[in-house]
């Protein structure tokens, strides 16, 4: 049994909850205030709400990095089966709580799988006996025996989170939290999670998990815990959860509770003259080809979705079309003329999944015009004022919210004149007002002239933005459509629902 | 399909297989490079330690890197024997500067090797074995996990750079320095922060800080390897100092 008693939590200073990788610091986001909550053990509770609700807040308290880890001032206990756990190490705690993080990329310490699913035993001092047998029930259990033996670095994001859930699965913890794990995986990934999910479910153990993504834990969760500037304001049952009516959950800024409601917006008439062309693109990496057969025009406004799976080639093909992606065939057309890699660099611009890597510079308004030649003041200011980042033109980019960062990238983009832009998974993480946000910001793109290409694994995103939809699996162009309620079943089929 | 493919090509190997060499060995062998390029008595006998190392990371399966470390460091040689033939205050300045190359460089090459074959399980047994104390093993073993996710940073920052118009070449470097270092600067430490931060987490919350003794899924000890590597390195320090 988990208790949190009349827990009150502020981050201290810099510290803050982040929420996810794309929730930037603000001032006192993620705090609590007087939570109470009691966990039953077999119980599967889903923390919701929006970005710096304080979800995590509470996941971190139960594993106890608040306060070991996050420093804060805190008032209240956490308590596991009647014993405080302030009184207890980190290494204790970590031998019945078991805790899956958002980034596949930051939450393994070996190279290879086999090492990793062994970590937490090696540091429990298992003996070698045992673990040997455990990792290999671990790998049975989760099926995920094509996955030993690999090297960490060669696998997906979405193997590589199977591969941290293993791990902690290979410990046979009490409890599992889980903070936003779905974040980076694809559909197919999301439906292997719910799989292990249930089958520790099964096994009896406690989970908590904190999401923005709620539709793969309706048939999981026994209660859903909403919370709001750090304070829990409803619990539900799923049931009662489901009967939430649409508008209100929007306004609740929460995701939908099953995509089969989630419907695509009408369709952008697709324009007629075609600006970019791609003929019988091929790409490789070294001599392997990644992408082959790539045919397709497209014309000013258009929002075309790139879908496939984890590791189909479709940050090769993004990259490609900014220019960065050198080794390849066939011929980039523009207005007619053919482009070389220089010609699409200048053109395009990518805003990257973690934005902090394309932020240099101390200020906002300095961001927008680093590295720019001849940007005239008048536009700059206009294209700030546009993107409503006029407030903030004296920050620090890295002060900013995930979105707000988003829109300083784009603001250089447009001060550019760049007419190509790619998205790479904007929406990763993001809550439900934010995703809105990055829709609508999106449109106006369009409606601006632009061609806009997001790589993404977000059905919602793509009902809410997307004209047409690109497909790219096997190494190939699989299908090219428009998005509209004439081929929501394909799209569907898709996304393997 | 074929993306399949080219992985299940390249294996890893989890067990003790061929050569292979304890890390406490590797920290043995570091030591003694460090001492031996510090107190080289000559060029030549620079030479003779970068040719063992070469053939030390050949052995370790690390051909390429081997290979450039070793072309990159005859580059070096050869620029060396030509600055020596200058006069003045150019050979002052030269001297001085690729003194210090002739220093680091064959512990840094070394480091490297050392570094990418070693996993981290082995390492925190070994040095829990040398009851090491946590303060210290710990935050070496997240740096040296973190060492690989900074050259999938610089390979996100090179694309930033690029969509800027700012090329991130050595031309660059000398027409712009200060912009160019920001460029690279800014965004590596702010990954590097935040990687580094939740690496941590993820260890401390799979019981990293755990006292007990370690075990270990591939098992570690001293072999014949360990005897023949540290001879032959000890005997090349040993035949500098006579």
């Amino acid at each position: 049994m988990i208790e949190l008693r009349q827990i009150t939590f502020s981050y201290k200073g810099n510290q803050t909850g982040r929420e996810g990788s794309q929730e930037g610091p603000e001032q006192g986001k993620g705090g609590l205030q007087n939570v109470n909550l009691t966990i039953q053990d077999g119980e599967c509770i889903l923390l919701c709400g929006r970005s710096g609700c304080g979800k995590t807040t509470i996941t971190r308290l139960v594993n106890g990095l608040i306060p070991r880890f996050y420093a804060g001032d805190l008032s209240g206990q956490v308590f596991i089966n009647g014993q405080d756990i302030a009184d207890y190490p980190m290494y204790e705690i970590a031998e019945h709580i078991g805790s899956v993080f958002q980034n596949p990329r930051t939450q393994f310490f070996n190279v290879d799988s086999d090492s990793e699913i062994a970590f937490g035993m090696e540091n429990e001092a298992c003996p070698p006996e045992e673990m040997k047998k455990r990792v290999d029930i671990t790998a049975k259990d989760l099926d995920i025996e094509h996955l030993r033996g690999r090297s960490l670095h060669e696998l997906s994001g979405g193997e590589k989170q199977k591969i941290a859930f293993a791990s902690v699965y290979a410990m046979n913890p009490d409890i599992y939290l889980l903070d936003e794990p779905s974040s980076n995986l694809d559909m197919e990934a999301i439906g292997d999670l719910k799989r292990h999910l249930a089958l520790v479910k099964k096994q009896g153990k406690t989970i908590l998990i904190a999401e923005h993504r709620l539709y793969y834990l309706m048939d999981l969760a026994d209660r859903i815990v909403y919370m709001e500037q750090g304070q829990i304001t409803g619990i539900y049952t799923p049931k009662q959860f489901r009967e939430i009516p649409e508008a209100r959950r929007e306004e609740m800024g929460l995701r939908a509770t099953s995509l089969n409601t989630v419907h695509p917006k009408t369709a952008i008439p697709v324009p007629s003259v075609p600006l970019l062309e791609l003929k019988d693109v091929a790409l490789r990496y070294r001599k392997h080809t990644v992408l082959d057969g790539i045919n397709l025009t497209a014309g000013a406004g258009e929002i075309i979705g790139i879908i496939g799976h984890n590791g189909a080639g479709k940050t090769t093909l993004s990259r490609a079309l900014c220019g960065l992606h050198k080794n390849s065939d066939g011929q980039f057309i523009w207005n007619g003329h053919p482009q070389s890699n220089k010609g699409r660099l200048k053109r395009s611009y990518m805003v990257m999944q973690d934005v902090n890597y394309e932020l240099f510079a101390e200020s906002v308004r300095a961001e927008c015009t680093f590295g720019i030649r001849k940007a005239p003041p008048g536009f700059v200011d206009s294209t700030m004022e546009k993107l409503g980042l006029t407030p903030y033109r004296d920050k620090h980019p890295n002060t900013l919210s995930g979105g707000q960062k988003q829109r300083v990238a784009v603001a250089v983009s447009m001060i550019c004149g760049k007419e190509l832009l790619v998205f790479d998974e904007p929406t990763s993480g993001l809550d439900f007002d934010s995703m809105r946000q990055v829709a609508e910001l999106i449109r106006e793109l369009s409606a601006a002239g632009k061609i806009i290409f997001i790589v993404t694994h977000d059905y919602e995103f793509i009902c809410r933005t997307c004209s047409r939809i690109l497909h790219v699996d096997y190494g190939r162009q699989c299908e090219d459509f428009p998005v509209s309620s004439i081929t929501e079943n394909q799209i569907r089929q898709l996304f393997s629902m | 399909m074929s993306r399949e493919r080219r992985r299940l090509r390249m294996p890893v190997d989890t067990g003790r297989t061929g050569f292979w060499i304890d890390p406490r060995t590797k920290m043995v062998i570091l030591l003694l490079c460090v001492l031996s390029a510090a107190m080289a008595p000559s060029l030549h006998y620079e030479v003779l330690l970068v040719l063992l190392i070469t053939c030390f990371g050949i052995a370790c399966r690390k051909v390429r890197y081997s290979i450039i470390g070793a072309l990159a460091y005859a580059a070096v040689y050869f620029l060396t024997i030509a600055a020596l033939k200058t006069h003045g205050s150019v050979q002052v300045m030269l001297a001085a500067f690729l003194g210090l190359v002739h220093k680091v460089y064959p512990c840094g090459i070394l480091s490297g090797i050392l570094i990418s074959t070693t996993k981290v399980g082995e390492f925190l047994s070994a040095m829990n074995r040398s009851h090491v104390s946590q303060k210290i093993v710990i935050p070496v073993a997240v740096m040296m996990r973190y060492i690989p996710t900074v050259r999938e940073d610089w390979h996100f920052i090179k694309d930033a750079m690029k969509m800027r118009d700012i090329s991130p070449s050595l031309k660059s470097f000398l027409t712009h320095p200060g912009m160019t270092v920001e460029c690279i600067y800014v965004p590596l430490m702010m990954a590097a922060s935040k990687t580094a931060d939740e690496l941590t987490v993820a260890s401390v919350t799979r019981g990293i800080e755990n006292p007990k003794p370690r075990t270990s899924n591939v098992q570690i000890g001293f072999g014949v390897w360990d005897v023949v590597v540290t001879a032959c390195f000890l005997a090349l320090f040993l035949a500098g100092q006579l």
